[in-house]
């Protein structure tokens, strides 16, 4: 048997890109990451693996807590990290969540072609960063009221469609067409709405940005025709999260936690973990805000992806519908759902827990919108602005080892002091003109350092063991163009 | 007496020290606006804040909780931080001011949240030292 060790933790390999934590001691599960032997070396680094054995220790975990081939030390949770826990007698961890509920990924399509933007590229740059706010106290599309706010706290996207910032189109390109129905808005709290009500619409900081984009490569021609890609065409891929609303709501449910539900904490190795257990009215309360905070994001999405739209028009001179900028899918990767998977053979209803992962359904999921039912749901990765982004589809085998879930992006693998040790933004930003064509514009040069290129791993390796593992298929590569960020 | 930034894969770590509590908890939150900012300008009025919470622990994660939240709802980056903390039967009273620096005057970056991850709050042989990763 091949083993790795790395500290304390030793690693058993199951198969290729199957690694195994055996379950001792207080763990209430195994853990397993997958990863390649090179995306190992790099996970074993940090304490990735020590928040992933501690991770199996939440009630209720089932089959195994999984590490994702991007994954990287977080707080508590791992970053990349995906857990199952049992509905009835297992728990809801606001921690395995993440601070930035829905924090996730859109793609936007085009039938632009890259010679149609070449010559434009530094006046779409100036004018997205214009028009999109970004960094921090850069504001929102829109300035809500408290009656706004608990709008779309309940409704989501049909809040945006009503208002006239989307279209039935878009919905149904989007996880849960863009709504959750068991938010609750009464349980998010009001410095949660405070918070909120300044940056409805805006990127913030940190990876968050907005990518135009060409595709570079086709790898599954059939698939890509569903997703409406082709090679050389232009897209938008757009990355952020519920903004300080999530930030609060997680931050709030994890004091609830410590204070009403301290014995459950106590038996936990990191009082990040903070679950509520299954059935209790904190766990009730929490999902109901966690769900809305998920609306407040899929609209955070929509309205820059409308701003998007309106800066095309200004800049290509014709409506944006004549360009055909449709959403591709948006998808979620900070985020804790009640699915219904198959364990040994039974049906169960979890609540899947994916932290820096993504949901990644295969076809036949009824959870999927009629245009990917056949086909699998688009997974969008990014990766950082100097490399490619992948499209991949739901793989075939993601149900039966990650509970429907792949990566989320390159995973980081460089300290940000250190980053900015190593990088300056100015330069960075010239580089990546002068030898790549691509226009980076941001808030802050010290962003700019932080997420240099050369701080996160090789995406092409991650999406490589994705594809073999079979947990979601690349389709599609794009390649940026104009990147800006806060 | 005073704060470094520690590296962290992902997020940004605080490691502080001081001669009270107080000094610590200051001193942590001067951190926090040195990872958000590289450049403080001398602008900004001071403004008033106080929470209260079970265990020392807890009060130094409201704290900062606190001040993540003004910083959003006033539209400023605190900095200058000055603190006092006391206890008051079972809880911990932090009474503290910064000086909010308008956005529109200074280059910073988000922070999204104060974890307890790998908190650390521990008396040493000349007052107090702390470890807090923020997320980012």
């Amino acid at each position: 048997m091949t083993t790795r060790e790395f500290g304390d933790i030793e690693l058993r390999r199951v198969r290729e890109h199957v690694w195994e934590i055996p379950q001792e001691g207080e763990m209430n599960a195994p853990a397993r990451i997958l990863a390649s032997e090179a995306l190992l070396e790099q996970i074993g680094q940090d304490k990735t693996l020590e928040q992933l054995r501690n991770a199996t220790h939440l009630p209720g975990i089932t089959k195994h807590a999984i590490c994702m081939p991007d994954g990287h030390q977080g707080y508590g949770f791992p970053v990349g990290g995906v857990g199952a826990t049992d509905t009835t007698d297992g728990c809801i961890s606001p921690g395995a969540v993440g601070y930035d509920i829905n924090c996730g990924v859109r793609m936007m399509t085009t039938n632009l072609t890259y010679e149609d933007l070449q010559g434009k590229e530094e006046e779409l740059v100036e004018a997205l960063f214009e028009a999109i706010p970004s960094g921090l106290g850069g504001g929102g599309v829109v300035k809500g009221d408290a009656e706004t706010i608990d709008d779309i706290l309940a409704r989501g996207m049909q809040w945006a469609l009503d208002e006239g910032y989307a279209t039935e189109d878009d919905l149904a390109h989007c996880e849960d067409e863009g709504f959750r129905d068991d938010a609750h808005p009464e349980y998010v709290s009001q410095k949660a709405k405070d918070r909120g009500r300044n940056q409805i619409g805006s990127l913030g900081s940190g990876n968050h940005f907005l990518e135009v984009q060409r595709v570079t490569d086709i790898y599954r021609d059939d698939v890509a025709e569903s997703f409406g890609l082709e090679a050389d065409q232009i897209v938008v891929l757009i990355h952020c999260g519920s903004r300080g609303l999530g930030h609060q709501t997680c931050t709030d449910y994890l004091r609830r936690i410590e204070k009403e539900h301290n014995d459950l904490l106590d038996e936990l190795p990191d009082k990040e973990l903070a679950a509520a257990p299954a059935g209790s009215k904190l766990a009730e309360e929490y999902y109901g805000a966690m769900c809305a905070a998920i609306n407040f994001a899929w609209v955070n999405r929509q309205l820059i992806m409308h701003r998007t739209r309106e800066v095309f028009a200004d800049v290509f001179d014709r409506d944006w519908r004549d360009m055909e900028m449709r959403l591709l899918y948006d998808v979620a990767h900070n985020i804790a759902k009640k699915e219904v998977h198959d364990v040994d053979g039974k049906e169960r209803e979890l609540y899947v827990h994916r932290k820096g992962a993504t949901r990644a359904f295969p076809a036949g999921r009824p959870e999927l919108p009629p245009a990917y039912a056949d086909v699998g749901q688009p997974v969008i990765i990014p990766g950082s602005m100097g490399a490619g982004s992948y499209v991949l589809r739901g793989g075939e085998k993601s149900l039966d080892l990650t509970f429907g879930s792949t990566a989320h992006g390159a995973g980081r693998l460089m300290s940000r002091t250190k980053a900015k040790q190593e990088y300056w933004g100015e330069t960075v930003q010239d580089e990546l003109r002068e030898q790549e064509k691509i226009y980076v514009k941001a808030q802050s040069g010290a962003t700019v350092a932080e997420e240099a290129p050369g701080v996160y791993k090789d995406v092409d390796e991650v999406v490589r063991v994705s594809d073999e593992l079979g947990i979601g298929d690349k389709v599609a590569r794009t390649f940026p163009v104009c990147n800006i960020k806060g | 007496m005073g704060f470094t930034l520690r590296e962290h894969t992902a997020d940004v770590a605080v490691e502080a020290d001081g001669p009270s509590l107080g000094a610590v908890f200051a001193a942590v939150a001067d951190g926090l606006a040195a990872a958000m900012c590289d450049d403080i300008p001398e602008t900004g009025e001071r403004f008033s804040l106080s929470v209260r919470a079970e265990s020392r622990e807890a009060a130094l994660f409201d704290y900062l909780d606190q001040l993540i939240y003004e910083r959003d709802v006033r539209g400023v980056l605190p900095v200058a931080h000055e603190a006092t903390v006391q206890q008051d039967g079972d809880e911990w009273v932090v009474d503290a001011s910064a000086r909010g620096v308008p956005f529109a005057d200074v280059e910073a970056r988000d922070v999204k949240a104060v974890t307890y991850s790998e908190m650390r709050l521990d008396p040493t042989n000349d007052g107090w030292e702390s470890y807090v990763v923020f997320d980012v």
